[in-house]
């Protein structure tokens, strides 16, 4: 069932475009970088590292992971999993779907799994295609980067990452993005059990990391309390495994808010999808 | 037709609550700063500063700049979004268009009004700020922190009359309703392409969104200056309570958003002309 799932899911336009988009995304970053300000010095993500780009190709999945984990792979893991059961409510495939003599939670099993390795495919593929990109028109050399946030006027902390440790440290940072995309996916699977357009629960999704960027302190005085409770502020703290010693302050509450935040709306979306009437 | 139009929009729950939020917003804020921490400094834009408990004219740049990310946007797109669309899901656009009134003139009248209400919402949100800090803080005049050319050297800060300022909010706030129209046109070309008023108002909204993704990728800083939606044009109207006003960029911004109304304006005319209308 979850390959005939995938196979089905795999031959949709929707899936190669979504895919397509952000590996295409990463290769216009590199070529635009070439062309103009790849030797000037660029500041990445909060800490901010500064890095010039042209110095080594493993600065592209930096700059990539750091310009889309915010809105473009948030969209594309919520496009996969908005799309799972609303999309076959859409086409009215649904209903004979769930007649086959199967339990609802087997199909909704296949759903998530399906909708969770495409997402992880996405997750993946930013830093790939980057570092691919990024090798090619600048080559293999070690990342050096400005620790932002310790250098002072006088002193600049350099952090120096040989190619084979910036590719392990990348990895786990992509590995944390990746994790830290699981409440979004959650919640668009929970909206896609709940409504029969697709386009509201990829919207949905999105409007999560709305939310959590609007109930921001940077933006809104006041709601400071709530930032560690937020689903999505803290998952630019990958950031840190460039730092040098490495920070993993915490990262650990991030990942537990996300396992809380994934549990709740998938159990949600479990109950609901047990219970609910099926019209299209 | 426009006061129909405005009449039957101001009937309907959906304005109220919008604009209803619009007003709470800052009241609230007024509350939660008033109530935990009158004493600290405020960011405002992107080199600003102010001080709240110096003044109650603080809160609608407090106001504005928290807003000016996502509420706004929003209440000018769900105005924007549903004029058409909402029409359309009702079922009633058909028996609108059957009238003998030219399609172009129905749709320069909703859009009329859509305009209206969205002007409404900034006003609304500026004079409840003004209102609500004046109440819990005074009309005194206004100091407002240069961050950007403070050295430890030198306090670059501005202090404004309090009638200079409220002069100074009014071309603000008329900045940051220019800023917004092109997040109104795109709503407004979207309401008349779906009959599903949610997914114009979430288009728009992620108009927003996919400019300001764009902006904040390092290497296309060469895009910046013309996207619809930045942080740094946004932040603009921060430029008028500086000593003296900074006003570099102001034309250019103005002049961005006008291309992009111009152009969604235009398809949205020319589509609605001759769309089928089947609902």
């Amino acid at each position: 069932m979850i390959a005939a799932e995938l196979a089905q899911q795999w031959r949709r336009p929707r899936t190669l475009a979504t895919l397509g988009a952000l590996g295409c995304f990463t290769f216009a970053l590199t070529i635009a970088l070439a062309l103009s300000g790849g030797g000037d010095l660029q500041r990445v993500g909060d800490i901010p590292l500064l890095i010039v780009p042209d110095r080594a190709g493993a600065s592209i999945p930096v700059i990539a992971l750091a310009s889309t984990m915010k809105f473009f792979l948030p969209l594309a893991v919520a496009i996969f999993a908005g799309e799972s059961i609303a999309g076959d409510a859409a086409s009215g495939r649904l209903r004979y779907a769930l007649a086959r003599p199967l339990p609802r939670s087997r199909y909704l099993l296949a759903k998530l799994l399906v909708a969770l390795l495409l997402s992880l495919v996405a997750v993946v593929l930013v830093p790939l295609a980057a570092l691919l990109a990024g090798t090619i028109a600048f080559g293999w050399h070690p990342l050096t980067a400005i620790d932002g946030s310790s250098s002072t006027s006088l002193h600049s902390a350099i952090v120096t990452l040989e190619p084979a440790t910036t590719i392990v440290r990348l990895g786990i940072a992509d590995a944390y993005v990746a994790a830290g995309m699981l409440s979004i996916f959650a919640f668009a699977f929970l909206l896609s059990t709940l409504t029969t357009q697709p386009f509201a629960a990829v919207a949905g999704g999105v409007g999560l990391t709305l939310v959590s960027r609007v109930l921001n302190a940077d933006y809104l005085p006041g709601v400071a309390v709530l930032n560690s409770w937020m689903p999505n502020n803290d998952v630019d703290l990958w950031e840190h495994f460039l730092q040098r010693p490495t920070q993993t302050a915490g990262m650990s509450h991030f990942l537990l808010l996300q396992l809380i935040y994934a549990a709740v709306f998938l159990g949600a979306a479990w109950w609901w999808f047990q219970r609910r009437d099926i019209l299209a | 037709m426009i006061a129909a139009e405005l009449a039957k929009q101001a009937r309907r729950p959906r304005a109220w609550v919008t604009l209803a939020t619009m007003a709470a917003v800052p009241a609230l804020l007024t509350l939660v700063i008033g109530a935990t921490r009158p004493t600290l400094t405020e960011r405002v834009g992107d080199y600003g500063s102010v001080v709240t408990n110096s003044s109650g004219l603080t809160l609608p740049l407090i106001a504005l700049s928290a807003m000016l990310l996502f509420m706004l946007p929003l209440a000018v797109a769900i105005f924007a979004g549903e004029c058409v669309a909402g029409e359309a899901s009702w079922g009633s656009l058909r028996y609108l268009l059957s009238r003998p009134v030219a399609r172009w003139r129905v749709l320069a009248a909703k859009a009329t009004v859509a305009g209206i209400y969205s002007t409404a919402a900034v006003l609304l949100v500026v004079i409840v700020a003004l209102v609500s800090g004046a109440i819990a803080f005074g009309l005194h005049s206004l100091t407002v922190l240069d961050i950007q050319h403070t050295t430890p050297f030198i306090v670059a800060s501005a202090k404004l009359a309090p009638l200079t300022a409220v002069g100074r909010l009014g071309l603000a706030s008329a900045f940051v309703l220019a800023s917004l129209t092109s997040t109104f046109a795109f709503a407004l070309l979207l309401s008349t392409l779906t009959a599903r008023p949610f997914s114009a108002v979430a288009g728009a909204v992620g108009f927003g969104l996919v400019s300001r993704a764009l902006d904040n990728v390092p290497g296309l800083h060469a895009l910046s200056p013309w996207l619809p939606v930045t942080d740094e044009a946004g932040n603009l109207w921060t430029g008028f309570f500086t000593r003296p006003m900074q006003t570099v960029g102001i034309p250019h911004a103005l002049l961005v958003q006008a291309l992009y109304t111009g152009v969604f304006a235009v398809c949205a005319l020319t589509w609605f002309a001759r769309k089928d209308v089947l609902s």
